[in-house]
């Protein structure tokens, strides 16, 4: 049984990380319903830059601001260096490419992909890093008779406050309003006063700005990053935004919380290496049940 | 006119049209580009400085040609969003790897069973996920390439190796001819190539094609013009599986060995890649998307590990600057001659005429085949003289009740009108009768048939046809293949057809055409028949639409307010050609809210108000109807 | 227009293309040509790209010392991406060239369509990083042989090692279903088959888990749970790093032994030196433990121009596939691939790389070719365990 929640812990774990990246994918999807295959390298490119900061200071950050001011820090300047890359990205690969219609945006966003993945190897080079031990914080303790560390913690405090923030914004603020609008039909919402383009800053810069400080907090918990780090993330953040449903922002958490707990019950107790196939055959059942998307509104189409 | 202007002409290079000077090169284009082409592609291997490395280069382009060309029909004709496309590429693979290296069948043999049995496989996991939309379906076909390539790695049953693959796969042998230098492997796969393309493109121009191009454009719109979406969505992923698997097999046998790592999602990305870069729907565009995507990294080799960034960039370049692809196929201004259709009359109004229908085809049938389609017995009884009865018919969603107990009579040979205030849930009967929607309970009988719970594509086929209220065209698509939709439903022929050119397809597309060709001319845009449909007016569009429904054939027309967003004369003109209709045969059922139609041409009136009939009646006496009143002007307070 | 426009562009860049590619044949003077395949881009990049600075010192070495039949020698890099597909492209490639013969590759999978297409054309190719037995022992090559070991003679290590030495009686293998681990894993389980029988010992954990994840926790714990005496891991480094770090998170003790994809400088660094303190490694023996001539000057070539010994063993026989070429060469007094072949297989007194000296079989193994448990210090060094 302790094994059980042992699992389940691991699961909210993983859970957390996919929830997080997802959350911040499905933003840009749901507006723009674009398919931004770059946004698993923007995590993974947050997590260099989080690395790149706490080395190359040589820990004089950490000095200064103790281990969680150096976390602090590094997931600030992720934070910024994302967003900016994020918005970056979208006005100079994707803005030019709206008028083509989707499918030609999701060439772009392969493009932006393998482009990422490698540029980051040719800065960072192809070996792995690792986030040293001296700038992570390790303290463990036992809660409920669980093992459990500190990072662990407040990893999962973050990304629920995070989540809760974004839930918050844009479910119960008018200018969340104005970002649903848009997704839902963006011509009627420039005619209702609604400025777009405000609503895309917003979306390219804080749906990438989140991934990155998925990725610093990824780096720290796992310690090793690579420059292909981010396809398979990406790839889950997808999953999980459909599995909750397009366009419904918590949709994608509780997706990406659902994956992360399925992966490792699963892995857990039959086996580790199907554990793939089965998130995917678990996927497509839920689909075929439900055809939005477990909260994805069954949005009657006006013939 | 001949196979090579025709199949020019499809691919976009047929003869330059309009005053330009007929030269020795512009008369005989067809056959000199044809002629180079064939003799570029002969003389490839054995030019001076092509080495064997060159020549598996293009055998590699051809392979990934194929894959592009297959995943065109989902992705390109019919708009499906596949991204495991890769799974059916790996099956054929296998397929040809186990059976070869475990009971030595021999590789040619395989090339037909790989393409079987990857296509026997989409059918079986595509069927219960093609009703999901757009990213859904995308997701689910990630899944199931991931699923296909993580159940080869995880090798259940000890079938297909695990990681390591199998290896000792033979080469093909024809009739004795052993096939195993890269030279006899560039010719034994673009021969096989080029039979495909031919097929490819008959299929592209046949109704088939078109259909698929419905389908993309349009799905509720197609389903309702008589095409059955389900099957046809279907056979695009069957067919689409079964090529890619005839590139498994080439790989398979070239390769002599092959493991999981070659069927990764990121191959199905790049088969995606493929087709977008070549141009949706085209046929060169694919086959030079492959060339441009295979080609590519070899020619940056040099950069060593930059290479790949620069494949990157290029994509994002290419979308920039050319969205459209390489090679978009071309749909405005390739005139009729586009559509590759034979034996068309030279004359435009012999092609009107031929279109002309039998007045015996439109008068309700009791026979038991009408141009083709089977009925089923008569087995209802109607009251005399109606066309369509609903009895107690009621829809309700979760709380709302939108349709409450509603009895319609139409009667053959009358214009009936449906009116009522807005939101009184006129549409929603509508689409219950063609099968959009299905009654919660009652009965629609058409014909002495009930129709309740059938699929739209179905009850189109029986003699129904309709319109919308939010125009419902096939925007990127020319007129005249617009109207062409509506015989599609009587047509017969299927994919082998097609592709053979079989006496009876030909005489049937011919027939297509024509029908098309006249209700075009009917309702007065013969010469906007080569315009692309968006670009049409929108009362032009109104007509259109009302064109294509009247070459269903159907004996009755439900129109869903059609004279809304015309102007008086244009309403005017349009009771004119309501009444012919009526003259020509057909029976009419109308929503409407202009009141000067109403009163103009109906016969009967029927009125709903919050789902429920309130009046019924002639149009004089509804006019006056104090109900009628108080439904579309409130009460008068007292 | 446009089309006919964009078709031109295609057949010029042909053109050019071509003329591009046109071969530097070995003539009877000048440098002979010998082609490294190796994995540039794609997943395995890191080895690839040491690899080539390898086999970069190693000509290097080579030239100063007057290379060989009086000639220079000169290595082009051919990448082949790290899967199969583009092996062979990449093989017909190094054919195009027509040198005089290839090291290549690494990855089994990798390597098999790229020796078919050697064998085929009767070029001369030395692997250095592909260990599956059917490379050899299934299709009896003429002209593939290779540096690394074989994955038999790593499992059949790991299980006498495991049984006799260490005494265990619960023994868990995990992979990571790529093909080098999975083979190395199959065949240790082979090699335990016999003592499982006689009831020595129980296989209590075969599973995977998916390379290029970084959470285990769930695999981890499962394999905890099953009490295991001994823990072999036969995938790569950067996995191996996470998993023991994860593995004694969760409170599992027993004892961890990398296979020889696992140890690297880079495991030391992902797992920390806490973690990765006494953990244990089969290999063949390192670099750092040969103390020939040779091997101290490619150590200290390589650690000026690259700043530090290569952190994995694989690129090293890539260094050594090239001492094999030359050496052969030599004996054989000929560039031909069947003389070359010949020597390979029957006269290779005198030649040794950077592991020492290098023999082959009749099909083409590295002859001899030991296993030892290598164990990380407190200091982050691999050396052989003294049990």
């Amino acid at each position: 049984m302790a094994t059980f929640f042992e699992q389940l812990i691991n699961g909210l774990t993983i859970g957390s990380f996919y929830a997080l990246v997802a959350l911040g994918y499905s933003m840009v999807f749901g507006v723009m319903k674009l398919i931004n295959f770059a946004h698993g390298d923007l995590f993974a490119l947050g997590s260099y830059l989080g690395y790149t900061l706490l080395i190359a200071s040589s820990s004089w950050v950490t000095v200064h601001f103790g281990l969680w001011g150096g976390m602090a820090i590094a997931m600030l300047f992720a934070f910024t260096g994302i967003g900016l890359a994020g918005v970056l990205m979208e006005r100079v690969a994707y803005r030019p490419v709206y008028p083509a219609g989707r499918l030609s945006l999701v060439v772009s966003a392969l493009g932006m992909s393998i482009f990422l993945q490698n540029g980051i190897m040719a800065i960072w080079g192809s070996r792995p890093q690792a986030y040293p031990a001296a700038v992570v914080p390790s303290t463990r303790f036992s809660l409920l008779g669980l093992p459990v560390t500190s990072l662990q913690v407040v990893i999962l405090l973050i990304s629920f406050t995070l989540m809760l923030a974004i839930w918050f914004i844009v479910e119960k603020t008018t200018f969340g309003a104005a970002i649903r609008a848009t997704a839902l039909d963006r011509s009627t919402a420039t005619l209702m006063g609604i400025d777009v383009r405000v609503v895309i800053f917003f979306i390219f810069a804080l749906g990438p700005a989140l991934g990155g400080i998925a990725g610093v907090m990824n780096g720290m918990y796992y310690r090793a990053i690579s420059f292909n780090m981010g396809w398979t993330y990406g790839l889950k953040a997808f999953t999980a935004t459909i599995l909750g449903g397009i366009g419904n922002i918590p949709g994608a958490m509780i997706g990406g919380l659902l994956l992360g707990l399925m992966e490792s019950l699963f892995a857990g107790y039959v086996s580790g290496a199907w554990k793939d196939v089965f998130v995917f055959f678990i996927l497509i059942v839920v689909l075929i049940w439900r055809p939005t998307g477990l909260l994805g509104e069954k949005t009657a189409e006006k013939v | 006119m001949g196979i090579t202007e025709n199949i020019l002409k499809r691919i976009g290079l047929g003869k330059p049209s309009g005053d330009k000077p007929v030269t020795f090169w512009s008369r005989n284009r067809g056959w000199l580009l044809l002629a180079i082409t064939g003799a570029v592609f002969a003389a490839y291997p054995f030019l001076p400085f092509i080495s064997d490395y060159w020549i598996d280069i293009a055998f590699f382009v051809g392979v990934y040609a194929l894959l592009g060309l297959s995943l065109n029909i989902v992705l390109g004709e019919v708009g499906l969003f596949d991204l495991g496309h890769t799974a059916f590429y790996a099956i054929g693979a296998y397929v040809t790897a186990v059976l070869n290296t475990t009971l030595h069948i021999p590789i040619i043999v395989l090339l037909p069973l790989s393409a079987l049995v990857a296509g026997g496989f989409a059918y079986l996991v595509t069927s219960p996920v093609i009703h999901l939309k757009g990213d859904y379906l995308c997701i689910v076909t990630i899944g199931i390439g991931e699923i296909v390539r993580l159940t080869m790695i995880n090798n259940p049953f000890n079938l297909t190796g695990g990681p390591n693959g199998i290896n000792g796969i033979g080469g093909p042998n024809l009739l004795g001819l052993a096939i195993n230098s890269s030279t006899q492997f560039y010719f034994y796969t673009w021969i096989i190539i080029g039979v495909i393309v031919f097929g490819l493109i008959r299929l592209q121009h046949s109704r088939i094609g078109r259909a698929w191009n419905y389908i993309r454009e349009d799905a509720t719109a197609a389903e309702a013009s008589g095409v059955d979406v389900r099957s046809y969505k279907l056979l695009a992923f069957v067919l689409g599986a079964a090529l890619a698997g005839v590139a498994g097999n080439l790989y398979a046998s070239k390769q002599m060995s092959i493991s999981p790592g070659s069927f990764t999602f990121i191959e199905s990305s790049l088969l995606f890649c493929i087709v977008l870069l070549g141009g949706l729907g085209s046929i060169p565009g694919s086959i030079l998307g492959a060339a441009v995507v295979v080609v590519f990294p070899e020619v940056f080799r040099q950069f060593a590990s930059y290479r790949l960034l620069f494949f990157g960039l290029a994509l994002m370049l290419m979308m920039i600057f050319r969205p459209g692809g390489m090679w978009p196929r071309k749909r405005e201004g390739t005139g009729l001659d586009g559509l590759g259709i034979r034996g068309l009359p030279k004359n435009d109004e012999d092609l009107i005429l031929l279109g002309k229908p039998d007045p015996a085809m439109i008068k309700p049938a009791t026979t038991a085949t009408v141009r083709g389609v089977r009925l089923p017995p008569v087995t209802v009884p109607m009251d005399e003289g109606m066309l369509l009865q609903t009895h107690g018919v009621t829809l309700k969603f979760g709380g709302l009740t939108a349709v409450n107990n509603f009895d319609l009579n139409v009667r053959t040979g009358k214009i009936t009108s449906l009116i009522g205030p807005n939101g009184a849930g006129k549409t929603t009967l509508f689409n219950m009768i063609t099968g959009i929607y299905k009654p919660t309970s009652g009965k629609i009988n058409f014909l002495g048939r009930d129709i309740t719970n059938l699929k739209p594509h179905t009850i189109i086929s029986y003699g129904i046809a309709r319109t919308f209220q939010n125009i419902r065209l096939f925007p990127s698509l020319t007129c005249i293949e617009n109207i062409m939709s509506g015989p599609h439903c009587h047509a017969r022929s299927g994919t082998w057809a097609a592709v053979m050119h079989t006496v009876a397809e030909v005489r049937e597309e011919r027939d297509i055409v024509a029908t098309a060709a006249y209700r075009l001319d009917q309702v007065g845009l013969w010469k906007y028949r080569n315009e692309l449909a968006k670009n049409l007016p929108y009362g032009k569009q109104r007509y259109l639409e009302i064109a294509r429904a009247l070459a269903t054939a159907p004996h009755l027309l439900i129109l869903d307010e059609p004279s809304s967003g015309l102007n008086d004369r244009e309403s005017e003109d349009l009771m004119v050609l309501l009444q012919a209709l009526v003259t020509e045969g057909f029976t009419l059922l109308l929503i409407e809210h202009d009141m000067q139609v109403v009163m103009g041409i109906s016969d009967w009136v029927a009125v709903m108000d919050m789902g429920q009939k309130i009046a019924e009646g002639l149009p004089k006496d509804i006019y006056n109807n104090q109900r009628v009143i108080e439904a579309y002007l409130g009460k008068e307070d007292d | 227009m446009r089309k006919t426009v964009s078709v031109l562009l295609v057949c010029m860049l042909a053109t050019v293309l071509f003329l591009s590619g046109c071969a530097k044949k070995t003539g009877d003077t000048g440098p002979i040509q010998i082609a490294l395949q190796a994995p540039i881009t794609g997943d395995y990049a890191y080895e690839g790209q040491m690899a080539k600075q390898s086999v970069e010192v190693a000509t290097e070495l080579i030239n100063k010392a007057g290379g060989v039949l009086e000639r220079q020698i000169a290595v082009t890099v051919v990448d082949d991406g790290s899967n199969p597909k583009d092996s062979a492209i990449a093989a017909q490639k190094a054919v195009s060239l027509k040198v005089v013969a290839v090291i290549g590759s690494y990855g089994s999978s990798v390597t098999e369509p790229a020796e078919d297409i050697y064998e085929k054309n009767k070029m001369v190719s030395v692997g250095y990083g592909c260990t599956a037995l059917r490379l050899t022992v299934d299709k009896k090559p003429n002209y593939f042989f290779r540096t690394c070991g074989r994955d038999d003679a790593q499992g059949l290590f790991f299980a006498k090692y495991a049984v006799e030495t260490m005494g265990a009686k619960l023994i868990a293998i995990m992979h990571d279903n790529s093909t080098f681990a999975k083979g190395v894993a199959e065949e240790a389980k082979k090699a335990l088959q016999p003592y499982v029988d006689a009831g020595k010992c129980k296989i209590v954990y075969y599973d995977a888990v998916t390379p290029g994840e970084k959470d285990f926790s769930a695999a981890v714990t499962k394999l905890r749970n099953t009490n295991p005496d001994v823990w072999y891991y036969t995938g790569y480094y950067t996995e191996a790093g996470l998993l023991v770090r994860q593995a004694r998170d969760a409170g599992l003790t027993c004892p961890f032994i990398g296979g020889n994809a696992a140890i690297n400088d880079d495991f030391i660094k992902i797992a920390g030196i806490d973690v990765a303190k006494g953990c244990l490694m089969t290999q063949e023996p390192l670099v750092t433990d040969v103390t020939t001539a040779i091997s101290e000057q490619f150590r200290t070539l390589y650690k000026e121009k690259f700043g530090d010994v290569p952190s994995s063993p694989w690129p090293v026989y890539a260094a050594d596939a090239l001492y094999a070429i030359v050496g052969a060469i030599k004996n054989a007094n000929s560039i031909e691939s069947d003389a070359i072949a010949t020597a390979m297989h029957t006269n290779m007194t005198g030649v040794e790389g950077v592991t020492g000296a290098i023999k082959f079989t009749a099909i083409g193994d590295r002859e001899d070719v030991p296993y030892k448990m290598y164990e990380v210090t407190a200091d982050g060094k691999y050396v052989v365990h003294q049990p």
